[in-house]
């Protein structure tokens, strides 16, 4: 039987969630044996052509030519799949989307007008139909790996999509939360990263973005009773993820 | 000679997306390193932060470089808020660089450089390469544990703040590393004379010996240097890093989202490297005799200014990364519960510098009483580079002007790549 083809692609992001798929360092040799990388520029010289079977796409949507390369990818590919906050959310440079975007331009660049980008960093999901979304900010390897053999072998990958609360009662770490009365986003943030920052006694920060269905609004009323102005709980939601968190949050209200 | 157009649309076994544009004729050459990556706007969003945001957002300009972001972060805001860290904290924020320098460099000298020496597009696609493949990947793998052991994860590690740590690991975890690290330190140690050995291709830098090119980095009294030093170069420079700031200066092309930099002295604008080549060369000496002895034996002679052979400088640093390492967690004192010292906020300027593992990377902060972003600067070393590695391709281009256009785009790739680019860091740079 024909290997299985796989295409990882980079749009607006650091690197860091192709870099988690090196990381698999082991599993990296492994990886080349159950599928064909076709493409990968990062790793490889080859060019793209014909089609695939699975895309993973990393990083934003955010100029106007990667709009048409996502598509392009899209047509070419059987199953595709984002990994990341970036892919999934718009990422951190999603902050632009709130902001005015000429003066944002003209802090970085002298010559603003010679920069190629669209005032909102989007994730791809807003512009071409996603198998499969993969959360955090990194990703977490362990979970980009079933991920990648799900899609192998044509399987569900079993992802759990509840909070980091759960996880993090699961492993008996004492609540940042209620005990040090720390503006945690635990309850609201999906689980995946393995409970870091509750780990070293700090708040959670919400790099896997907001669980489905995520209370925003009864955490940020406790955050204000701990003493936060509303604008400081906004910002603490305003990260990696801050499109997702704001349209869980404007869903629900 | 007909002109010739050479057109590489997007590099590959480099980090982020960029391509080159030259046009070559018998007189003259006219070469464009153009970084198509996406600019994300970094030093605008920051505005209005607080001093933790600064450490967790910066670490997200390089998935690859991380550690570096927030040293250069946490030292900058320390210097504004008058802390003085224990030397504990100072000790294990070197352990933490080095475990990014093992990652950051494996990750270059064998998965994306290192092909280039054996003919392959890959590191997986040739069965005689395996072997190294498997050692940096090994190598890589070990300098992540260690980094997770300190940052609990090695992409956007979340323990460093301001004033030290939010959680130090225990001795023990970091002994039970030992082992593993004193046996790759072994394997480095011989792979020096791997990397001197590799297939040099003088076409590539056969003019270099005559480019007399200023490099530049930290340098510190008595150790190699990663968190501190004053900023020195082969051609004089020996200033603080506050000063230095004052001396470089950016400038914008119609065709790059990368800021180019030059230094000016007395009117005069050069372009300059930094990196592993520019530590080497100016820090050689403070290397364990060990790793001298292995670079003695390899051939190896300071300085090198082939840019191509900055694999063998990232080997030298990879073997000098284990060292320190195992150094650092034999010393080891545990800080217990004063992971982070107290602190108060204070509104003020300042300017830091680390040697990220691609070379300094220069960040200046204006933050007000609350410790929150009014105003913020980063320089990441391959906006520095870029306008050397500019020059680099023209003299190259220059030199062989005859040879066929695949046969210069080879070569053009090859040298961007020795310089190990980050292109994601490079878009995100200074208000001018």
């Amino acid at each position: 039987m024909k290997k299985p083809t796989t295409g990882i692609f980079k749009f607006t992001s650091c690197d860091g969630c192709q870099l988690s798929m090196l990381n698999l360092e082991d599993d990296i040799l492994r990886l080349t044996e159950l599928t064909e990388i076709a493409y990968f520029r990062e790793g490889e010289d080859n060019p793209l052509v014909g089609h695939l079977d699975l895309a993973v796409i990393e990083g934003s949507i955010s100029t106007e030519s990667q709009k048409k390369k996502i598509t392009d990818i899209r047509e070419r590919s059987r199953h595709l799949i984002t990994i990341g906050a970036c892919a999934t959310a718009g990422g951190v440079q999603a902050l632009r989307n709130w902001a005015d975007f000429d003066a944002f331009k003209k802090i970085v660049y002298p010559k603003p007008d010679y920069i190629d980008a669209l005032p909102a960093s989007t994730p791809v999901s807003e512009h071409v139909h996603v198998d499969y979304e993969l959360w955090g900010c990194p990703i977490d390897t362990l979970e980009l790996s079933e991920v990648l053999t799900s899609f192998l072998i044509g399987k569900r990958p079993g992802i759990p999509a509840h909070s980091l609360c759960m996880e993090c009662k699961g492993k008996g770490i004492a609540c940042v939360l209620v005990s040090r009365e720390e503006p945690c986003l635990g309850p609201v943030t999906r689980s995946g990263c393995g409970v870091l920052c509750p780990s070293l006694n700090r708040a959670c920060y919400g790099c896997f973005g907001p669980m489905e269905g995520a209370n925003i609004e009864t955490l940020s009323g406790i955050f204000e009773r701990f003493g936060y102005s509303a604008d400081e709980c906004r910002m603490m939601l305003d990260k990696m993820n801050t499109y997702a968190f704001r349209k869980e949050r404007t869903e629900k209200s | 000679m007909e002109k010739k157009t050479l057109r590489i649309d997007y590099l590959s076994r480099v980090e982020g997306e960029a391509g080159v544009y030259a046009e070559i004729s018998a007189d003259r050459v006219k070469v464009e390193l153009r970084v198509f990556e996406a600019p994300r706007f970094f030093e605008s969003f920051l505005r209005g932060r607080s001093h933790q945001d600064i450490v967790d957002f910066t670490a997200r300009i390089c998935g690859i470089c991380p550690v570096a972001y927030q040293m250069s972060a946490v030292h900058s805001i320390e210097k504004i808020f008058g802390i003085e860290i224990d030397g504990r904290i100072r000790q294990l924020r070197r352990l933490f660089y080095a475990a990014e320098w093992i990652e950051s460099h494996s990750l270059h000298v064998y998965l994306l450089q290192g092909p280039d020496f054996y003919g392959a597009g890959s590191a997986w696609e040739n069965r005689a390469y395996l072997p190294f493949a498997k050692r940096g990947l090994a190598f890589k793998k070990l300098g992540n544990s260690l980094m997770a052991m300190i940052g609990a994860r090695p992409v956007h590690p979340v323990s460093a703040r301001v004033g030290g740590f939010y959680k130090t690991p225990r001795k023990k975890h970091l002994t039970a590393l030992l082992s593993e690290l004193e046996r790759a330190y072994e394997q480095s140690l011989s792979a020096i004379s791997w990397a001197a050995g590799l297939p040099f291709n003088s076409a590539l830098s056969g003019d270099s010996a005559a480019w007399d090119f200023e490099y530049i980095s930290l340098r510190h009294p008595n150790e190699y240097p990663m968190n501190e030093g004053r900023v020195v170069s082969n051609k004089g420079l020996d200033e603080s890093m506050d000063s230095f700031a004052g001396i470089t200066k950016e400038y914008q092309t119609e065709y790059s989202n990368t800021l180019h930099s030059n230094i000016q002295r007395d009117g005069e604008k050069t372009s300059y490297l930094v990196g592993p080549l520019a530590r080497i060369n100016l820090n050689s000496g403070l290397l364990p005799s060990e790793i001298i002895n292995a670079m003695k034996e390899s051939g190896v002679a300071i300085p090198i200014k082939n840019v191509e052979m900055g694999i063998i400088a990232r080997s030298v640093e990879i073997a000098y990364a284990f060292h320190e390492a195992i150094r650092i967690i034999k010393g080891y004192e545990e800080a217990g519960p004063d992971a982070a010292c107290d602190f108060k906020t204070r509104s003020g300027t300042a300017t830091w510098i680390t040697e990220a593992p691609r070379g300094m990377l220069i960040h200046h902060y204006t933050l007000d009483d609350g410790g929150h972003v009014e105003n913020c600067v980063i320089i990441p070393p391959t906006a520095q580079n870029a306008a050397h590695i500019e020059r680099s391709l023209h003299n190259y281009l220059r030199r062989n002007a005859e040879k066929s256009l695949e046969s210069l785009e080879k070569g053009c790739e090859k040298i961007i790549r020795s310089y190990d680019p980050c292109i994601s860091c490079s878009v995100h740079l200074v208000k001018m």
